[in-house]
């Protein structure tokens, strides 16, 4: 059953500051957690274009923006929102 | 033939000979001015390795230039014979060559020294090649003997060149006592030919090579090479990158894409979202290649690549220059974007000069949003050292 969707946005910026070390999240998550998870690569998500959002790279677990994303705070958003469901 | 209604395409494959880094064998091409003449040369120097590609490349380099200018081809042979360093241990000074001197209008000059003879592949059967021979003097191997020819060369015809190393693969084996021979190799391209009569000049040299190493048991006992001249109907693809200056011209940009008769690749994120949400085509990203340098590539319908734009076209550019081969690279948005670019003969970059104000931050890199000097580059390289026909149009 998958309910948390995760969008690791790919763009120029995001890449640069670290979404290429994010897309291994899939291999990194804990596997009562993984069943529900989908993740996804994104085309430039559009985040970075004004400040409001914060800062590169950005990953979007479900509704939820999350700026500087690192695998640990993708996964902690992860769990939020599995928790919240 | 109307000019521009066919384009000379020009590939050629090597393999040095086994365990030897450098290949003794030098191909070199030019297309010079404006006219379209395009001058491909294949030179083999005496013996392998480093020695070998010096011989060479005198040769090749020696050989383009005296033909650009027009130089009779007797006159500059016995130059290049005259200027070769002479090896110490042979005590000569020896590198074959063939030189293919091709008009846009189709007309062909080629002369040879004792390169395998070249193959014509022409649809019209009674297209008859007349080779003169002359001789001319060197001062360290006697006379020489070349061989000029001129003819015509029709639409799909293509001219093959083989070093030796290709029409002697295989020596010594039971079953190819003498190599694989001449006749074998031409063989062998013919019935390639007949079965892919659009096989690309780039795709045919790469097949006669690895055809050559297989029979050597992939272990070559020389410099294998071979080039193609290939007179075809030009292939066309449209690069869009970077979002319009002014948005009222993104529907353009969009249709633009749409309607291009050929392939079409779009490098960036924005560009990617504006042409999806105007045409209401998804994109869907692919992330079964990862590379940490280039971002993962997508896919749109009716579009034949989507990648992000200047990292991969960074890493793009950076594979031209170093002439990597996509097929034997692993794969990845650039190499992806590299191979349509290789496969094409007129490439269009449509290119968008809004700035991306997200890349301005002073964190990032400093390469990062020079598209269009990045651009100009990639056009530069496609241009100068492969030959195709590039432009540029902004909006």
């Amino acid at each position: 059953m998958t309910n948390i969707t995760v969008k690791i946005c790919t763009g120029t910026t995001c890449y640069v500051m670290g979404a290429s070390q994010l897309l291994s999240l899939p291999q990194l998550l804990p596997e009562g957690l993984a069943s529900r998870v989908l993740v996804e690569g994104a085309n430039c998500l559009d985040f970075c274009k004004n400040g409001q959002h914060g800062k590169a790279p950005f990953v979007q677990v479900n509704n939820t923006v999350i700026p500087e994303a690192t695998i640990e705070k993708v996964k902690e958003a992860i769990r939020q929102a599995a928790e919240t469901d | 033939m109307k000019p521009n209604e066919y384009f000379i395409e020009v590939g050629s494959h090597q393999h040095s000979k086994f365990g030897q880094p450098v290949a003794g064998d030098v191909f070199v091409s030019e297309r010079s001015g404006d006219e379209g003449r395009t001058i491909t040369i294949l030179a083999d120097g005496l013996g392998s390795g480093v020695k070998a590609c010096v011989l060479a490349t005198l040769t090749a380099t020696m050989a383009r230039r005296f033909v650009a200018a027009d130089i009779d081809v007797r006159r500059a042979a016995e130059i290049i014979m005259a200027t070769l360093p002479v090896c110490r241990q042979r005590k000569i000074a020896y590198s074959t060559f063939t030189i293919i001197d091709t008009r846009a209008d189709g007309s062909v000059q080629v002369i040879e020294h004792d390169n395998p003879p070249f193959m014509l592949l022409a649809k019209n059967p009674k297209t008859a090649v007349q080779k003169e021979q002359f001789a001319i003097q060197s001062q360290s191997t006697g006379q020489r003997n070349l061989y000029y020819s001129r003819f015509q060369l029709e639409p799909e015809d293509r001219i093959v060149v083989c070093s030796d190393g290709v029409t002697q693969s295989g020596m010594g084996r039971k079953e190819m006592p003498l190599g694989w021979t001449d006749s074998a190799a031409g063989q062998f391209v013919s019935d390639l030919v007949s079965r892919d009569p659009g096989i690309s000049a780039r795709d045919l040299s790469r097949a006669v090579v690895l055809r050559a190493n297989l029979n050597d048991h992939r272990k070559p006992s020389d410099d294998t090479s071979c080039a193609v001249v290939y007179l075809r109907r030009p292939r066309a693809a449209l690069i869009a990158t970077g979002p319009p200056i002014n948005p009222a011209k993104d529907v353009a940009l969009a249709n633009t894409v749409r309607k291009f008769d050929g392939k079409t690749v779009i490098c960036g994120g924005t560009t990617a979202n504006i042409i999806s949400r105007e045409l209401k085509r998804e994109i869907t990203i692919d992330l079964s290649t990862r590379d940490m340098n280039v971002p993962p590539p997508s896919s749109m319908k009716g579009v034949d690549l989507v990648t992000e734009g200047t990292l991969t076209l960074s890493a793009g550019a950076e594979l031209l220059e170093k002439n990597v081969d996509p097929e034997a690279a692993e794969p990845n948005a650039a190499t992806m974007l590299l191979k349509h670019w290789l496969d094409s003969d007129i490439i269009r970059f449509l290119v968008g000069t809004k700035i991306n104000d997200a890349h301005q931050d002073p964190n990032l890199p400093v390469e990062l949003d020079i598209r269009r000097n990045l651009i100009k580059r990639i056009v530069r390289l496609l241009e100068q050292k492969h030959l195709k026909k590039a432009s540029i149009e902004y909006i």
